[in-house]
């Protein structure tokens, strides 16, 4: 019915086609409520294959990581077997090598996930796609923490998944070795569930990052830099407070809130929990008090 | 209707708005011309929202958009043609901004429609060219159905007849009462498609007028008049306030009088005249004479514009 290109005149049935609007000219009609504004947010976060890509990555590093780690253990485990000193090594750390493998892959989706997270906010700066979303929720708050329900609930749900997964290859191949996994145990669930909420949070601090620095480069080195770098450096620094400083970083918390007993010298799970949650929200919050006060 | 009171914006230590005032009202096209840099992109990011004014307010139907319940169903506006995430495709865009509003899904393939991206609707905008960037842009704007439709240079980028379809389209918009506020650089964009004009430069109104106004404003009202006794008719319209310049031979062109006073003038005298067109300083000349000191980047190279006959279309 219309030209391959262009129809020359305005169309009034598509302009008569809108909601109905009072006479004083302000429109009647639903506005941006949250759930409103989160259905937009996860229409976005499907609709861009980075975003897919970066799930699917995840997936696929976890799973593959959890099945490395499982031939490594069962490997280990049978040097072991032959070399006492090993034996008595293993023995010390608690007995069972098996339960870390499913979550061996952690590190890089965490870094994975994060950088996700940063991806979300600082795309739509780096775009301009901002000043849609913006001029669609000019409070903006909502469309924040729309886009963190978004990526912290998917984040904990494609780790826990992907640690499934990743138990469910590493379980045959332990077996080999005469290794028993069992991914029902309670200490297989806290880890899965820590580390997932783990990943989460990681996510949440890109969002943050990445609200806050509004760069992709800037942001995801940033978040390198805390996750990997800072835990480094703070090693290599000479002096107490590194040391004591270093049981503070968000990547160390995740030892000690799955540790079945406390390991002396490291946070208290209850400490450890709170740390991770403080490097969470105040980052959160300073995004979204930046937010709320900077142009677009 | 948008209502800017004492609006400001400053940045570091450049003011690019300062302190203005201007009404734009519903039921006709208002253009906002001024040269790059003098302040337009900044007010109509302000009336978005998108940037906090430094002191002054803007109001769009009595309050600033922040305060609005559904402000894509009052406001729709066109700010960047690339305010769009370039690795989602345009339908996947709308659709995203509709849901914030529960707008449907008819009314997000209406839109699509009506600008005429159906064909391009499902790919990426990243590959768009920027007339089709703009038709995504209006398409965005016009998704709530809003009261207020705000365009910022929409014609940029456009083909010829993209450039009409915009003219015909902001001007039926006008006509069903809405409020639409279009800037522009392009003088002769604006003397066809907007009723009423702002002129801004270096962030302060210099003029607010319809636009007829604003080319006739200048009371340089000329009259081309042909005869064949141009020497005669001279000395009979010689006066006052009147200037009279021959340009050819039979070609008189005269400042200072209507073309009734030179009709008249040449009945009672029994002098022929075998033309007489009123002569309009065309809007660039209106334009530049208001915005010769308010330019925000002077060229080296002085570009001159060529006078237009007024309803020369």
């Amino acid at each position: 019915m219309s030209s391959t290109t262009v129809e020359s005149t305005p169309s009034p049935r598509g302009a008569d086609a809108g909601p109905q609007r009072s006479g004083d000219g302000t429109s009647s009609g639903p506005g941006p409520s949250f759930p409103r504004v989160l259905n937009s947010e996860f229409i976005k976060f499907r609709t861009l294959l980075s975003t897919l890509i970066l799930l699917g990555s995840t997936i696929v590093v976890m799973v593959g990581f959890g099945a490395l780690s499982a031939w490594g253990t069962g490997q280990f485990s049978e040097a072991a077997a032959r070399d006492p000193q090993a034996a008595a090594r293993i023995a010390a750390q608690g007995g069972d090598l098996a339960v870390g493998v499913p979550t061996s892959g952690i590190a890089f989706a965490q870094l994975i996930l994060g950088s996700l997270g940063v991806l979300l906010m600082s795309s739509e700066f780096t775009t301009g796609m901002a000043r849609s979303t913006f001029a669609a929720v000019p409070k903006r708050i909502p469309a924040f923490a729309a886009k963190l329900v978004v990526v912290v609930l998917t984040s904990f749900v494609v780790t826990a998944a992907s640690t499934l997964a990743a138990g469910f290859v590493s379980v045959p191949i332990l077996d080999n070795y005469g290794l028993g996994l069992d991914l029902g145990s309670s200490q297989s669930v806290k880890m899965l569930i820590v580390n997932s909420i783990y990943v989460a949070a990681v996510a949440a601090i890109g969002l943050a990052l990445g609200t806050l620095i509004r760069n992709s480069a800037g942001g995801i080195m940033s978040l390198v830099g805390l996750f990997f770098v800072a835990p480094i450096a703070f090693q290599l620094i000479p002096g107490d407070f590194f040391v004591e400083a270093r049981k503070y970083l968000p990547g160390n918390t995740v030892d000690p809130l799955t540790a079945l007993d406390h390991v002396p010298d490291t946070l208290e799970a209850w400490q450890a929990g709170l740390v991770l949650g403080a490097w969470v929200v105040v980052p959160v919050l300073l995004a979204g008090v930046m937010l709320k006060r900077r142009d677009v | 209707m948008i209502e800017a009171r004492g609006l400001t914006k400053v940045y570091g230590d450049k003011t690019a708005v300062a302190g203005v005032n201007f009404t734009v009202e519903a039921g006709r096209v208002t253009g906002f011309l001024g040269p790059n840099g003098a302040g337009k992109s900044t007010t109509m990011r302000m009336i978005m929202g998108l940037d906090r004014p430094t002191s002054g307010s803007v109001t769009v139907n009595g309050s600033p958009l922040t305060k609005h319940a559904a402000p894509l169903r009052d406001v729709g506006a066109l700010l960047d043609a690339k305010a769009v995430h370039t690795s989602r495709s345009a339908y996947n865009h709308l659709l995203a901004m509709a849901a914030t509003h529960s707008i449907p899904k008819k009314r997000v393939h209406d839109v699509i429609e009506m600008t005429g991206l159906a064909e391009v609707a499902r790919k990426k905008v990243g590959g768009f060219s920027l007339g089709m960037g703009q038709r995504l842009g209006i398409a965005a704007a016009l998704l709530g159905d809003p009261q207020t439709v705000i365009l910022d240079e929409p014609v940029n980028g456009l083909d010829p007849e993209g450039v009409v379809w915009v003219r015909n389209l902001v001007k039926y918009l006008a006509s069903e009462g809405r409020t639409v506020f279009l800037s522009s650089h392009l003088m002769s964009e604006m003397a066809v498609t907007a009723d009423h004009l702002i002129v801004i430069g270096r962030g302060r109104i210099i003029a607010d007028a319809p636009i007829q106004e604003i080319i006739t404003g200048k009371g340089q009202g000329r009259t081309r008049v042909r005869t064949d006794q141009p020497d005669r008719l001279m000395q009979l319209l010689a006066g006052t306030g009147v200037s009279v310049e021959v340009q050819e031979r039979e070609l008189l062109e005269v400042k200072g009088l209507d073309p009734r006073q030179i009709a008249t003038a040449a009945l009672e005298h029994q002098v022929m005249i075998y033309e007489l067109t009123p002569l309009q300083a065309s809007l660039e000349e209106a334009y530049m004479e208001l915005t010769k000191d308010e330019v925000e980047y002077h060229s080296l190279i002085t570009t001159g514009a060529d006078p237009v006959e007024a309803g020369g279309k």
